[in-house]
């Protein structure tokens, strides 16, 4: 049986919505957040590492995005976090290379 | 799990598997014949590899002839192995002395057969074996766009995993042990996805990780060139060691040249196991000629084991870059890692079998997946209109789908027959026969139809492919096998046991109709 649409959300606008934050907004943290452990950890490692681990945190993101109720709270939700974790990469000291 | 979060589930599962079904297929069932990419081509030039995807060892006599081509002096080299094939791949720079000939001064690259010192193209060495490998990525679509199409699908393919595994979670100890082939035939699709689902699961989820990986991985440079780097892209590359050293061109002649193949016999002594797949020589014939060697060790013998070491004839100083039998850096594991389990290539023969059935697994949830999407559609409460729509996307999937199986075996026959075949034959035949035969099939309107006519198509083709090589190539199977041509024997052999099989699901295959 196809799932029950009674579930599902019924507004274009709201699953527009929901796509996109999933698809941006979810990119958008999962790199914002490697970023970050990337300018304050061992950036070489962290780079490397998220090679496959990006993927992997993305398309969580991205489910969760459709299991919200409200398509603009999850999409603040993801800018939010995106904009702290941005000026968190900002105020990161500069990038010093570290024996591997 | 609430009935909402596990509806919203099952509905992002439906969608982002019927959406990407077609396309996924292509990508595994070509994927699959990658893991014998060499072989085919080894198999389809009649040609075995000489010390497989490592140098063959009359490094001296390679340079001599390409030195008497194209001039070496002032060049940088590079002699590499891709893949498990006979012929080298040769990357020259221009000279940089500025007294050299203007025939020194062209850069070159292109594939030089170690035994017969034949030089060819890209374009001349383009065989079957690449072109199924390549249509894994569809790298047939206008560059980059298949690239990023078959990296968006690998992506969605893992969304499609993880929501199937969330979905099915309750389910998934009792209905693995669920097998009901003679209930409804909804119940076949269902149990043969989800119990096949899980068994490939971790297959899959690696190759839909790795496989986003090699084809998005632009995404990941531009955010972190400008976040962290200040725009430097080159001091990123120089952090992940993406980056070849170049070495300065002092122009002043090195009185004596050395003998590389002595240096490669003892780096070998020095380390022994170890595959040398690259020699990489900077200002051929200056003083500051520096000649680098790299390889792995044999993975039987250590799994992370890269090696490098560079050679300065003028002052006969020896730098170890990577010492293979140290403990390798993470950044290194973490790349050899990611290219060891997407390609398979580090157990042999068996790991590549059981990878082969794995793609081929891989396909068949692919296809029991889109056959339980258009019999939950197939309903007497759906209207018309809607489930003749249903049944003609099902009947188009299928077609696509199921004619690649025959077509493949057909092409095997058409590299024989036409030799040497091409890059433009290959398109040309690949794709054409692919298009009528996927239309005749959509117009026959019958799935059962469509299923019998590819297996027992693709069983007999798949006979007549060892009968073909034999004729066409004069090289049959038992004889190769004698002289020890594993690669080229095992082209033949596989395809007639691919054809028992075929042959065997088609007689097994009854209607629909009674078991409804």
């Amino acid at each position: 049986m196809p799932a029950n649409s009674k579930y599902l959300t019924q507004s274009k606008w709201q699953r527009f919505g929901k796509i996109s934050a999933g698809i941006l907004g979810g990119f958008g943290v999962a790199q914002t957040l490697h970023l970050t452990l990337a300018a304050y950890t061992s950036h070489v490692i962290v780079l490397i590492t998220s090679t496959f681990s990006l993927f992997i945190v993305w398309a969580a993101l991205l489910i969760c995005a459709f299991l919200a109720k409200n398509a603009l709270k999850i999409w603040g939700i993801y800018l939010a976090v995106c904009l702290v974790l941005s000026a968190l990469i900002y105020l990161a000291p500069p990038l010093h290379t570290l024996p591997s | 799990m609430g009935k909402r979060i596990y509806n919203i589930l099952f509905n992002l599962h439906t969608v982002s598997g019927i959406v990407i079904s077609v396309a996924l297929y292509v990508i595994f069932f070509a994927g699959s014949f990658s893991f014998f990419r060499d072989d085919i081509v080894a198999w389809e030039r009649n040609e075995q590899a000489v010390e497989d995807d490592h140098l063959p060892p009359n490094i001296n006599a390679i340079l001599n002839h390409i030195d008497n081509t194209y001039s070496l002096a002032g060049r940088d080299i590079n002699l590499k192995t891709y893949y498990a094939e006979r012929a080298i791949a040769v990357n020259l720079t221009p000279s940089k002395d500025s007294l050299a000939t203007e025939n020194a001064k062209q850069a070159a690259f292109f594939y030089l057969d170690p035994v017969s010192f034949e030089a060819q193209s890209y374009g001349d060495a383009y065989s079957l074996g690449e072109f199924l490998y390549r249509l894994h990525f569809f790298a047939q679509i206008y560059y980059p766009v298949g690239y990023y199409l078959s990296g968006f699908i690998a992506f969605f393919f893992l969304i499609a995993i993880i929501t199937g595994v969330l979905v099915h979670w309750k389910k998934i100890v009792p209905n693995f042990y669920t097998f009901r082939p003679w209930a409804k035939l909804k119940t076949i699709w269902t149990d043969a996805h989800t119990a096949l689902g899980i068994l490939g699961l971790p297959f899959q989820f690696i190759l839909a990780v790795t496989g986003a990986f090699f084809m998005l991985k632009a995404l990941l440079i531009a955010p972190s060139v400008l976040a962290l780097y200040d725009g430097n892209q080159n001091q990123l590359y120089e952090d992940l060691e993406f980056n070849k050293p170049t070495y300065a061109f002092l122009n002043h002649k090195l009185t004596e040249l050395p003998n590389i193949e002595a240096l490669v016999t003892k780096t070998s002594a020095k380390w022994s196991h170890f595959n040398l797949n690259e020699i990489a020589i900077s200002n051929y014939g200056d003083a500051n000629m520096q000649i680098t060697l790299n390889g792995f060790l044999d993975y039987a013998v250590k799994f992370n084991a890269p090696g490098s070491i560079t050679f300065k004839p003028h002052t006969n100083e020896t730098t170890i870059l990577k010492d293979p039998y140290l403990p390798a850096s993470y950044l290194d594991s973490v790349k050899n890692v990611m290219f060891r389990l997407h390609f398979g290539d580090y157990g042999g023969y068996f790991l590549r079998i059981v990878s082969f059935i794995l793609g081929i697994l891989s396909c068949l949830v692919i296809i029991s997946g889109v056959l339980i999407w258009l019999v939950a559609r197939d309903r007497k409460n759906i209207p018309d209109k809607k489930r003749l729509f249903y049944n003609k996307v099902a009947r188009i999937y299928m077609a696509i789908c199921l004619s690649m199986y025959p077509v493949t075996a057909l092409a095997f026959i058409a590299v024989k027959v036409i030799q040497p075949a091409g890059q433009t034959f290959l398109y040309w035949f690949y794709f054409g026969v692919w298009l009528l035969l996927s239309l005749y099939l959509i117009f026959k309107k019958d799935l059962k139809y469509m299923s019998d006519f590819c297996l027992i198509a693709g069983s007999i083709l798949g006979f007549l492919i060892p009968l073909a090589n034999g004729v066409f190539s004069n090289s049959w199977f038992w004889e190769q096998f004698a002289l020890g041509n594993v690669q080229i024997a095992f082209v033949d052999l596989f395809w007639i046991i691919l054809a028992l099989l075929s042959l065997f699901a088609f007689t097994k295959s009854k209607s629909p109709v009674k078991r409804a």
